[in-house]
Parts: structure tokens; sequence; C-alpha cells
């Protein structure tokens, strides 16, 4: 027997629910339940007039748990959690279940079993909300500081951002110069902006705002605290320490260039040379092209190398991705070329032509230019050899019917991609998870673009995935905008749904220290003996280290141990 | 085989006609709307495709300039305007030039002086030879035959037309070469060359595959007029010169006069209407313009004028003017021959009717059984 008084509300959804589960013979069956003080149906639970009613009968009920039997928690969960706040109730106390998308939806084709299934589950629910405790949400003080790990165009540009809002940042770069990659190119496409010119007018925006240092030559070693408030020791020119407060921390460390192996499209031979080499030999060009001393007048380029790969024995881990930039680089490089010597001829060897959006505009007039396209078959790259002092290669022609054509050219151009950057110290200090091509990985790709699984740490730029600069700068805004939203407010609140440790019990043996994916267990010492505490703002509730604990001494709030065994039994009985 | 590229061969190609291989984006709109391409030519974008990417010998082993016949609906469905039906003619030029082997094709094409300098040379020439060799001038009434005996004229037009034929067969010859050498390891048997030869008689003769274009046959029907005064003229002075070079007047029913002024007559009617054409650019066809292109109207045009005036002049009895007339006759009509016919535009009246039958005789012998040995040879 309980001495608790619920309320459970059956939803017809509508139609959605009621057409398939018969919500009258639910609410029969639990309304004479242990704790039931009273059970309703409704039409739609989430409507005003609904709601209204809940508060109602919390109120003149006095009751002390709420379960509403409904939709999935994903939709209506916060809704329902805002009905018990708004009526006095603890929202921690209320409960969800979910009828429509694990009953109704799913046994169209037969009612009264799908009626008995919806009986159990909210009698689980029931069972749930018995035992539920009344939880507070932990709200810490957030410090108004950026730390921005990479020097790149994005992460200058977001230190300047959210300098303007009023944050200090610290710009932390690994190698001795801001910049990145950006600053070792000419002319970036569409608009010919030189890029260096392009870096040193960011450079001294950077040193015009007071509240942004930038350390060069610096690295994170390491990282604790959590969201809005983070301690980290950066490490300058490989002696110095530097311990640091920050609220937030966004990522923007970039990417490397694909290096090809030696032999791939004949690279290492002399005249085959990659896309950023060839960049700087535009770049360094005055008057006609000319590579080690001599004129060159045929060029041909290589689309995709390093890029959109497929699996095979010699390459167990391909970059199957698409690079993004590379073909709108070519193309320009090959407008860049043509304006130095109109004469010079151009081969593009292509797989599928990926000048999205305005970048179109370049292809086309790339083409008009006289620069030829021909498109090859993945199955059927072109090969690049060496006879005497000549390039060659040869490709199957898809528009002749495959016939191999053979071009000899003074310069061979791999279009190569952007791979990962190493940066396993980095990944092992923020804990960061990467995917599987090597880049940083967000929450959602639509939703949540920028952010990560840690709170407070944001992903910008290329660290994430090949972008174009227009595109890394963008995803720059967004981090600052995620940043400035979350410092902004001065304080976050905690979820209370997190790990707690029983302190008698605990014997300290480490488990769950290496189970925890989130650094979220400390060790900490309780009348007089050692045993694990957790960090309530790292711990995200997952979980892992409740089965692990060999003293049974760990359980998650809101899913304990008690909750979950009531809630098996109660599905498991017998429906009365 | 080797398809080696020639980066420079659109750079070669644009100094045959007013073109741009460049804005072609190859999405074959051109040959989908073309009457004339099938599966074994899909022209014209094919052939862009090699003078693109610079594939000289495929272009050389083609035979699909000559088969197409300019209608012009390529031209009217290319969505970027790069007029496929003009980068064909150009085409056509380009290997009339590659053909000859004298290297005079390419230098007329490419340079007006040249063309105009030919031209003249070989006037000068037959100007020359009259001023030093002609008859003495009967001026009391007409005596042609006694200021250019029949016999002699008769002799320099078989000087002519066999320099003309040393040229234009030794030209077409290798023209059999080029289209022929793209079918390596495809059994040729002589007798099907010699089964497939009134395909060349035939097409000559009719122009027919010109007819495929299009319902509007007027282009056709002119240009078959035009052929066919031209071959009644030609077939006048050199094999009945003695029946139509006379001091007497024939009646107006004999034949030579007849043949003459239905030679004369479309051959005027066709080409002032084909200039007018060109000038109003009517219809995709005439819309672009070559000095290669008005030499040869101009030239004809000029030469049945001045013939018509010949006979004029002589029925009406008046000597002198018969007899500059005459001279000015050939000094246009000579050159003509000898230059525009091997060396010119007029090279295609052999080119067409030869492509035509090359490929059928391609096409048959792709049909024909393989040889047990040759199956053999592949299996291994």
């Amino acid at each position: 027997m309980t001495d608790r008084k619920i309320g459970v509300y059956i939803c017809h959804c509508g139609g959605n629910i009621s057409d398939y589960v018969d919500v009258k013979q639910i609410r029969d069956a639990v309304s004479r339940d242990d704790g039931v003080v009273i059970a309703r149906t409704t039409m739609f639970a989430c409507s005003d007039a609904a709601q209204e009613e809940m508060i109602d009968d919390i109120k003149t009920h006095q009751l002390d748990g709420l379960v509403v039997a409904s939709c999935s928690p994903k939709l209506h969960l916060f809704t329902f959690r805002a009905v018990a706040e708004r009526a006095g109730l603890n929202p921690y106390q209320y409960v969800q279940v979910n009828l429509r998308e694990q009953d109704s939806w799913v046994h169209q084709h037969n009612i009264p079993e799908a009626t008995q299934k919806g009986i159990r589950l909210v009698r689980a629910g029931l069972a749930k909300c018995v035992l539920s405790e009344p939880l507070s949400t932990m709200r810490i003080k957030t410090i108004p500081k950026v730390l921005i790990i990479g020097a790149g165009v994005a992460g200058l540009r977001a230190a300047a951002s959210l300098a303007d809002m009023g944050f200090a940042v610290y710009l932390i770069e690994r190698s001795s110069k801001a910049g990145g990659m950006v600053a070792q190119w000419g002319k970036l496409f569409p608009h010919d902006r030189d890029g260096r010119a392009l870096v040193a007018d960011l450079h001294n925006e950077i040193k015009r705002r007071e509240n942004i240092t930038l350390f060069t030559s610096a690295e994170l070693v390491e990282k604790s605290g959590s969201v809005g408030d983070f301690s980290i020791k950066i490490r300058v020119k490989e002696q110095e320490e530097i311990s640091l407060n920050v609220g937030s921390i966004i990522v923007a460390t970039g990417f490397d260039p694909y290096n090809p192996e030696p032999g791939e499209f004949g690279y290492g031979l002399e005249g085959v040379i990659t896309l950023p080499q060839f960049k700087e030999l535009l770049d360094e060009s005055e008057g006609l092209l000319s590579y080690n001393g001599r004129r060159v007048r045929n060029i041909t380029y290589i689309y995709c190398v390093g890029s959109r790969q497929e699996q095979t024995a010699e390459r167990p881990n391909p970059n199957k991705y698409c690079s993004r930039y590379c073909c709108n680089a070519a193309v320009h490089s090959a407008i860049c070329a043509d304006a130095l010597d109109a004469e010079v001829n151009q081969y593009h060897l292509y797989r599928d032509m990926r000048t999205y959006g305005k970048n179109e505009l370049m292809y086309e007039r790339a083409g008009r230019q006289g620069s030829v396209f021909v498109q090859y078959d993945e199955s059927d790259p072109p090969l690049v050899e060496k006879t005497g002092d000549k390039l060659r290669v040869r490709v199957k022609d898809r528009l002749i019917g495959g016939e191999e054509i053979e071009i000899v050219p003074d310069l061979v151009v791999l279009v190569t991609g952007m791979v990962p950057r190493e940066n396993q110290k980095l990944i092992d200090v923020l804990k960061l998870p990467v995917g599987r091509d090597g880049f940083f990985n967000e929450i959602h790709p639509k939703l949540r673009p920028v952010e990560t699984v840690i709170d407070g740490v944001f992903i910008a730029g290329t660290s994430q995935g090949p972008k174009t600069l227009a595109e890394s700068v963008a995803s720059a805004m967004a981090a600052v905008a995620k940043s400035a939203a979350l410092l902004m407010k001065g304080y976050v609140d905690l979820e209370p749904l997190i790990a707690r440790v029983d302190q008698q019990r605990c014997i300290w043996c480490d488990a769950c220290t290496d189970a925890c994916p989130y650094g979220a267990i400390e060790k900490v010492s309780f009348e007089g003996k050692e045993i694990a505490g957790v960090i309530p703002s790292l711990c995200k509730g997952g979980g892992a280290c409740v089965p692990v604990c060999p003293e049974n001494a760990l359980d998650v709030e809101g899913y304990t141990d008690k909750q979950i065994t009531a809630m098996i039994d109660s599905m498991a009985g017998e429906v009365v | 085989m080797k398809n080696r590229v020639d980066p420079d061969l659109h750079r070669d190609f644009s100094k045959f006609g007013n073109i741009d291989v460049s804005t072609c984006m190859n999405c074959g709109n051109c040959t989908a709307t073309c009457s004339l391409a099938d599966e074994t030519a899909s022209f014209p974008r094919r052939d862009i495709h090699y003078l693109q990417v610079g594939l000289r010998d495929k272009l050389l082993q083609s035979a699909d300039p000559w088969l197409c016949y300019y209608c012009g609906d390529c031209s009217e469905s290319c969505p970027r305007d790069a007029n496929p039906g003009e980068i064909m003619m150009a085409a056509r030029r380009y290997l009339t030039s590659q053909y000859d082997w004298t290297g005079l094709a390419k230098r007329m094409y490419v340079s007006k002086a040249w063309e105009i300098g030919a031209i003249a040379f070989v006037g000068l020439i037959v100007a020359a030879l009259f001023y030093f060799l002609h008859g003495p001038m009967v001026t009391g009434h007409v005596e042609l035959n006694t200021f250019a005996p029949v016999e002699w004229v008769e002799f320099g037009d078989l000087i002519m037309a066999a320099i003309l034929s040393v040229f234009l067969l030794s030209n077409a010859y290798r023209m059999l070469r080029f289209i022929m050498s793209g079918e390596q390891g495809l059994r040729l048997p002589i007798s099907l060359y010699i089964k497939e030869l009134p395909t060349i008689v035939t097409h000559f003769a009719t122009q027919r595959r010109w007819r495929q274009c299009s319902a509007d046959h007027s282009h056709w029907l002119r240009h078959f007029l035009l052929v066919s005064g031209y071959v009644t003229m030609l077939t006048l002075i050199l094999v009945f010169l003695r029946w139509f070079q006379t001091d007497i007047v024939h009646p107006i029913w004999h034949p030579t006069r007849l043949l003459g002024y239905y030679a004369t007559g479309v051959l005027l009617y066709a080409t002032v209407a084909m200039m007018i054409s060109r000038i109003k650019k009517s219809g995709e066809i005439h819309k672009f313009t070559e000095p290669s292109d008005w030499g040869f109207l101009i030239l004809l045009f000029l030469t049945s004028l001045t013939g018509i005036a010949v006979h004029l002049f002589r029925i009406a009895d008046w000597p002198l003017l018969t007899y500059y007339t005459y001279v000015i006759h050939l000094v246009i009509a000579v050159p003509m021959l000898i230059v525009e016919v091997p060396f010119g535009k007029w090279a295609h009246l052999l080119y067409r009717p030869l492509a035509v039958y090359l490929t059928n005789v391609k096409e048959k012998a792709k049909a024909l059984p393989v040889k047990e040995e040759v199956k053999v040879a592949i299996t291994a």
C-alpha cells in the first residue's frame, strides 16, 4: 500500500490512440490501482482545457504524482512537466506513458491485445511514479570568457565577434602564426580576394580589441570543470603553463590537405603536384606560368584525389566523403591560370563536377575560357606515367564510348581534398567525439550543427568536416551565437537526472570512472574513506556507471533500480 | 590505338570559321534533334567533343561532317548558342584542308589573300595564253573558232580536267585512307567496295540524303537544280564542245542550245537565290557566311553571266565584244574549276558521296560474319 496520491490521464489523441486502444477500459482498470486518486480519459491531453483540468485536479486533490498516457515524451514531456510545475507539483514527479508510438500505432491489427498492452504500460508508469522523488535543477554561474582553439579564419572571426559582445576571449594557436591555411593562399574563390590580405585584416581586427588575448605556439593541455565554468591549462612555447577559467570553448582547429600516397596518380613524379602546391605556384607567378624554369602550356587536373574513396584491401579506411571545396578551388585555379596566360591548355579529369550554388558561374566561365572537362569513371581512374621527360595521362573518355585518350601535360595537378587534422592530444583532453571520417561530430547535423555532446564545447569550421571558407565562417558565427546564448544569461540550470552515489556502500573500486565517457566521476572523501563523487555539471545521466558497480552503490535519479524493477514487475503482472 | 590529344587543335580549327567550340557543354541536344544522325554517326556532339578535347586523329577518321547537310535543327535547339551546324560546316572546311596534301586548301581557307591570289594567278595564266596564242580577230562578223579554235580550247579543257582530277582524286584517296584507318581489325573485302560503288553515283547525282533533313525540301531542290545545270554545262564543254562552240548559230530547238539555256538558267537562278539568302541570312544554313562561301557563288554566277553574254553577243554578231567576253568568261571559269574543285568548297561534290559510300562499306563490313580464325584469335 502506498500513501501517494496520483492522477492518471489517458489521452484519445483525437482517435490516434482511441481508435485502436480502448482508453475507457484502461481507465477502468487502473482507477482501482494502489495510489490512484483520479483516473480520467481526455480527448487531447495537451489542449489548454485539459491542462487546466489537470492543474485543477492536482490542486483540489493535493496530488503528489502525475501520469499522462499519451504520445512520445519527445513531443510533450516538457509540456506536462510545466503543467505539474504550474500546479505546484515537482515536475520530476510527472511520468509520461507512450500509448501512441509504442501501442496504438504499432498494433492497429489487434485492438483487444493493444488495450491489454496499454493497461500494462500505464501500470508501469504508475509504478515508476509511486517511487518518484522530488528533484530540483542545479544552477551554476557562468564565466563570461571563451576559449577559442585555432586561430585560422574561423577562430579569428569568432574571436572578434565574441569580443564585440563583451566577452573576454583567449585565442590559442598551435603554430607560431595566426591565420591558418588561408594565410598561405593568394586569390580565393569566388571573388579573387587575397587570402593573405584577408588574414592580415582579421589580425588587425583582433589587435584592435583589448579583450582578446592571442597565444601562439600554444596548446590546450588540461580541461576540468563543466559548462559555464571550465578550468583550463594551456602550454605556451613548450614550457610556460597558464591556467584560465572560461565559460565555453570553441574548437576551430581546421583541416589538413590530403597528402597523396607515393605513386597515387603519379605523385612523386616531377611535374605532378597537389592543388595547394599549384595554388602556391599560381600565387608566386608573375607573367607566364612556369614550373621548374619551364613554361607551362598544358595542365591536366585530376579531381577527387583523396576524396570519395572506395574501400579496398589496400585502403581499409577510405575517405568516403566529398571535400566540397576542391572542385571550386580547381576551377578557380584554372581561371587564374588563364588570366596569367590565355594560351595555356587545361584538361579537367573529373568524376562529378560539384561547383554548387553560385560557384557554378566559375565552372561556366572556365569552360568558356577553353578548359576541357572530361569525365572519368571511378572504377577506371586516369593513369599518370612518365616516359622520357614527358608526363603522360591516359583516361577513358565517356563521351566517346569510353575510348582511351592520351594527354601529354607539362603539369599534372592532383585536386586533393581535406582530411582531419592530427589532433589526438586535444581529443583526449576535451573528450570530444570524432566521427568515422576523423572529423569532430556535432549533435545533430541540421538542428544542432555546432554543439557537441560536451555541454559548453562547440565546433566550428573545417574541424567538423570539409567546408568552403564562407561555410567555415558561417559555422564559426553559429558557434559564437551558441556561446553567447549560453553565457549572456549568466547561469545554467543542470538537469537533476544524474547519477547518485550511495556513500555508505561505495568502496572506491574505480570501475565507474572507466565506464563514464564524460569524466563525470571523481574521487572524494567521505567520513574518512575514499568514495566516488559525481560531478553534477559533467554527468549526463547516461547510466554507464550503474551496471559496472559491484556494490550496487550507483543509481540514476529518475531511473533508479527500484523504479525499473517495479515497472517490470507491474508490467509482467496479471492484467485484471 | 593511341588517341593522342592535341591541345592546340581548337586554335587551329577556329581559323576555319567564326565559331568557338568551347561554348559547347556536350549536352547532346543537337544530336538528339538531328534527323540525319544515328547510332553509328552521332554527330554533331561527338565531333564537337573531338574538337574540344583535341582528338585530331579521331576527327580525320570521322566521315560525320560529310554526312551532315546543315539542316540547322541542331543550331536552333542548342541551349548555348554554340551553332553546332556551323561547327560542322567549319569541320568540312578543316577536313578539306587536311585531305589536301598540297597545303593549298588550308592556305586558301585561312587567308583571303591566298584565295584571291590563287584565282587571280590561274586567271592571269589563262589571259596570258589568250594574249599570246589567240588566232586572228575577224572583225567583219563573229568567227570565234578563228579567234579561239575549238580543237585548242578542247585540248585546254582536257588539260584542265586532268589537273583538276589528279588533285581531287589524290585528295579523295587520302580521305578514304583517313576514314578507313579508324577501323583497324575490321575485315574489308574488295568485293564490298565494288558492290557499294553505285552509292557514289546516286548520292552524287541526287544528294538524296539531304531530303531527310526536314519536310521543307526547297534548299535541296535549289541545290539539285544547281548541280543539274553544272553537270550539264560541264558535259557540254568537256564532251560536246565541238557542237557547242560553233560559228553557225544553231536553230533554237538544237539540243546544245536547249541544254545550254537550261543549264545557265538554273545556274543563274540558283546562285542569285543563294546569294540573296546569304545576304538576308535566311535560315540557319545561311546565317554564317565565310569568304570561301562567297567566292564559290560569285565565280559561278559570273561564269554563267559571261557565258550567256558571249552567246548573246554572237547572235547579235558583235565580234570584238564576243571575243573579249569569251576571254573574260574563261578567265573566270578556269580558275573557278581548278582552284575551287580540288582545293575549295566545291570538293564536297566528291567528298559527300564518298563519305556516304565509305560509311556504307564500313557498316556492311561490320555486319559480315566473323571468320573462324578471327573468332579463335578473339577467344584466345
